[in-house]
């Protein structure tokens, strides 16, 4: 029998489920598929039949556990309270310890994605590569997804041409010249860098006009969700650290990501192997704010001070709940009191506004048609709204809702909160 | 084992996707909401149609392969863990609301339907389905019709079977019978729709039940009463019934359970109480305002050391919370969990709960008391570790006490847990030689060659 290292870790949370089966009801993906091995009790047991040497973990029994969207919708109504999301991680973990990573993902995770210059060029050798693709009509272009969403026919967005890291400065005063209220790092994120340069720039503009020095630091890395949310703990650790580093020097750090925020947030959970780490994570995770719980919670800036941009005067808006920020941060409120108080704008809460969109990261990439019909029912849920823009705060969810709502042949724009704001 | 041949058959009925034999998954339908049994079936399978799962029964009736019926695996008796393999059933993809019928109070429903998507399309007319078992989150129709299923409820709707109007059976022998009606009065032969209700699986596959549904009551009141004594709160229960107020819920829990609520989410109750009653009443506005006062009036004047009617919807709900968080809290703290069902006439609650601090004294165990007292039915739940084989038979000799306890003061062995493989074994005690045969009897008239859920209820 192996030794089942990582798998050990998480015992406590496996023996936590008392098999009630309530994770059905919540479970997007038990919600199209009525299968028990779909839901968090399945998952969970046969991970516990792993830890007590009546069941290899093999691709078979990893296909099973390890198909989760973590959107943590099982865990955050689990009347035992079960940490699924760790169970899950856990059993990814072990996989990778016995396994190592398959070479695609090796290759992706540690080489590129871990080396922020490299991540970059790629993207960028991508954008350029762009115009091979035949375009399609609408807003978006078709882009290989050089991840392989190839030949999915999913509607990806096109990379900007020049990344947000390249045109921001490391140092951004306050707008008002006078003494900075406070010193705030801006981490970028992925998405945000290659695909939505304009809402960074968007938010550091408004951060600096409410009398703050934004750092935005070069030497800034990938958050590690992806990587460490596929079991992949040991370069997620060492994202962790070169993350700190690059923003020792703040009061706090602001991502408009709400992966983002939520994953740096979250290393004490998911990646600590001793106790130095775990002081050094929860020391981090104090530092770490969604701009949408930054504005509210920190600034406190009043209702009336918050502007809607011309271009959406006159707009009906709605609301999508990223998981990272309503389950991850039990961020629910924040956004909606800033909505609410944009003038010139009808907000309108759409049915089921904090069930998963059915992104779960790469888990869209490998099992898309199930995404596509997890996707459909949050599309259902705009259409009862009437809305003419979805806003949201994750650009993984912006993402998918733009795919789907195309796919759907709606017309609603979907934009992050920030880019809202004037 | 199932032969090749028989998988290929299934498979010409169902499709290839609805026919599940990998080994991994197969090990996630062999379990239900117990910790003590597991039993892996040879396939699963997913019938979509009254008419596939005739087609299955027919084909195991043939090859006399063992059929265990499974929807949402909510169950806490065992009921639906396939113990002698062969094929598990699972109706979780018949799931349709065929029609809610508001002139006539009725509904119409497939048996893999969940009860809480069932409430949400009634409460859409304005109706409600009463019987609430705990499990509604994710129970289907199937199992609540075959457990004969209740709840808290129980005290003044009565529990599954009060609503049942008629029922679409398949027979292990493939027959598709439909029995009863869809009028509350119908006496035409023998009732056969109650045979098949609280029947567990064993006598055939429910596939549609007709129900009888509520207009839901306008208004609703919680009270929580709070007592020194678990004595005085039963008798509270009696003197608040015999005033003539029928409320729709009267739950209690015991000293263990004050303590864990205080330690999770607190509500500011006394440590040193020795049980809280938590009533509802609901009906007209100015009926539920009478009756709450007729209760708070009782409660104060029999030794109720405090009494708090919630101010709000939401202080209910923080109340309910925590009677639905205690099976948790419960399950939390131990390894293993015998969760018992016995129920007692209404007056010898108070008796059922001395027996059981007593039994807790004399095998040094933890028996956590909790449950719906307005209708006698009690989940008194012993705390144990089933790798602890000492501790664990200490246990079950426990739970023998309690059951013993129950029938001595005129109850019954369960309440709406049902016998399953839990309680097997004190069932021809309960029930005596005769009418344990004949229900033997019955279930070899209908399931000839045994196929359907064998090895359960009785030895």
């Amino acid at each position: 029998m192996e030794d089942l290292n990582e798998l050990k870790k998480i015992e406590q949370y496996v023996d936590q489920c008392m098999k009630c089966g309530f994770c059905t009801f919540f479970c997007p993906i038990y919600q199209e598929e009525l299968v028990e091995s779909s839901v968090a009790r399945g998952k969970i047991f046969l991970t516990k039949q792993v830890l007590k040497g009546e069941q290899q973990l093999s691709d078979q029994a990893m296909d099973i556990i390890g198909k989760c969207l973590l959107c943590k919708a099982c865990a955050v109504n689990c009347p035992a309270k079960t940490q699924v999301d760790r169970v899950i991680v856990g059993a990814r973990a072990e996989q990778v310890r016995q396994q190592g990573l398959p070479l695609l993902k090796r290759l992706i995770f540690r080489h590129v994605m871990a080396n922020r210059r490299l991540f970059g060029w790629t993207v960028k050798l991508a954008s350029k590569l762009q115009w091979m693709i035949p375009g399609k009509q609408g807003r978006m272009k078709h882009l290989p997804d050089f991840l392989k969403a190839l030949g999915q026919g999913r509607n990806i967005p096109a990379i900007s041409s020049v990344l947000l890291r390249d045109q921001v400065q490391e140092v951004n005063p306050p707008r008002d010249s006078k003494a900075p209220r406070m010193r705030v790092g801006y981490f970028m994120g992925c998405a945000t860098d290659f695909i939505f340069p304009e809402t960074g720039l968007k938010t550091i503009e408004f951060l600096t006009r409410h009398g703050i020095e934004v750092v935005v630091p070069k030497a800034q890395s990938c958050c590690g969700a992806a990587i460490y949310f596929s079991g992949d703990l040991e370069t997620g650790r060492m994202l962790a650290y070169k993350n700190m580093e690059a923003f020792k020097d703040v009061d706090y750090v602001v991502t408009t990501c709400a992966t983002c925020s939520s994953s740096l947030k979250d290393y004490k959970v998911y990646l600590p192997e001793n106790d130095r780490q775990r002081k050094d994570f929860e020391a981090f995770s104090k530092k770490i704010k969604d701009v949408t719980e930054f504005l509210v919670d920190v600034l406190d800036i009043p209702p009336e001070e918050f502007h809607l941009r011309k271009e959406f005067q006159g707009k009906t808006i709605t609301w999508h709940d990223p998981c990272h920020l309503v389950r991850y941060q039990n961020i629910r409120n924040q956004p909606r009191r800033i909505l609410q108080a944009l003038e010139g704008s009808t907000y309108v809460e759409m049915p089921n506004a904090d069930r998963c969109c059915g992104m779960g990261g790469s888990f869209s990439i490998y099992h898309y048609e199930l995404t596509k019909k997890i996707a459909d029912r949050k599309v259902e849920s705009v259409k009862a709204t009437a809305a003419d823009i979805v806003v949201t705060a994750c650009p993984g969810c912006m993402i998918n809702l733009s795919d789907h709502l195309q796919r759907a042949e709606m017309p609603q724009q979907v934009r992050h909160l920030m880019d809202l704001l004037e | 084992m199932i032969s090749e041949s028989v998988l290929v058959e299934l498979q010409n009925i169902l499709g290839r996707e609805d026919v599940l034999t990998t080994r991994e998954i197969l090990k996630t339908y062999s379990y239900d909401g117990t910790s003590q049994w597991t039993h892996e079936p040879d396939v699963v399978v997913f019938p979509r149609t009254a008419e596939q799962v005739s087609a299955i029964m027919k084909l195991a009736n043939a090859h006399r392969i063992p059929v265990t019926p499974r929807g949402g695996g909510t169950n806490v008796s065992g009921g639906s863990i396939p113990v002698l393999g062969g094929i598990v059933l699972c109706t979780t993809k018949m799931d349709k609301i065929l029609k809610v019928d508001r002139e006539n109070f009725t509904a119409t429903v497939e048996c893999g339907v969940v009860l809480m998507n069932f409430n949400a399309r009634l409460a859409a007319e304005g109706l409600f389905f009463p019987p609430d078992p705990q499990s509604f989150l994710a129970a289907t129709i199937g199992g609540i019709v075959a457990e004969n299923a209740g709840g808290p409820a129980g005290v003044k709707y009565g529990v599954t079977k009060q609503y049942l109007l008629g029922l679409e059976v398949v027979l292990p022998t493939g027959e598709i019978i439909q029995l009863g009606g869809r009028t509350v009065k119908n006496v035409v032969g023998y009732d056969l729709t109650m045979l098949f209700c609280s029947s567990e699986g064993t006598l055939g596959v429910i596939t549609k039940a007709e129900f009888k549904v509520n207009a839901i009551p306008p208004a609703k009141k919680t009270i929580l009463a709070i007592y020194d004594d678990v004595a005085v709160a039963g008798e509270n229960v009696s003197l608040v019934l015999k005033s003539g107020v029928i409320p729709a819920k009267i739950e209690l829990l015991d000293n263990w359970l004050i303590h864990r609520i205080e330690e999770a989410s607190p509500l500011g109750l006394s440590r040193e109480a020795d049980a809280v009653l938590i009533f509802e009443v609901d009906g007209m506005a100015e009926a539920v305002e009478k009756e709450a006062d007729k209760i708070i009036e009782i409660a104060k004047m029999n030794g109720a050391r405090e009494v708090r009617p919630a101010r709000d919807q939401d202080e209910a709900n923080r109340f309910w919370m925590a009677r639905r968080a205690g099976f948790a809290m419960i399950f939390g703290r131990a390894p293993t969990v015998l969760a018992e069902d016995v129920t007692v006439p209404r007056g010898q609650i108070p008796a059922l709960i001395r027996k059981c601090r007593e039994l807790s004294r004399k095998y040094d165990l933890e028996i956590v008391v909790m449950g719906h007292a307005g209708d006698g039915n009690l989940h008194p739940s012993v705390l144990t570790d089933i790798k602890d084989s000492q501790h664990f038979a200490r246990a079950e000799k426990a739970v023998e006490g309690i059951i013993e306890a129950a029938l001595e003061l005129g109850g019954v062995l369960s309440g709406e847990h049902g016998i399953g493989l839990e309680k097997q074994r004190f069932f021809r005690r309960a029930l005596g030689p005769t009418v344990t045969d004949l229900m033997k009897n019955i279930k070899s008239l209908i399931d000839p060659n045994n196929i359907m859920n064998p090895g359960k209820i009785w030895d």
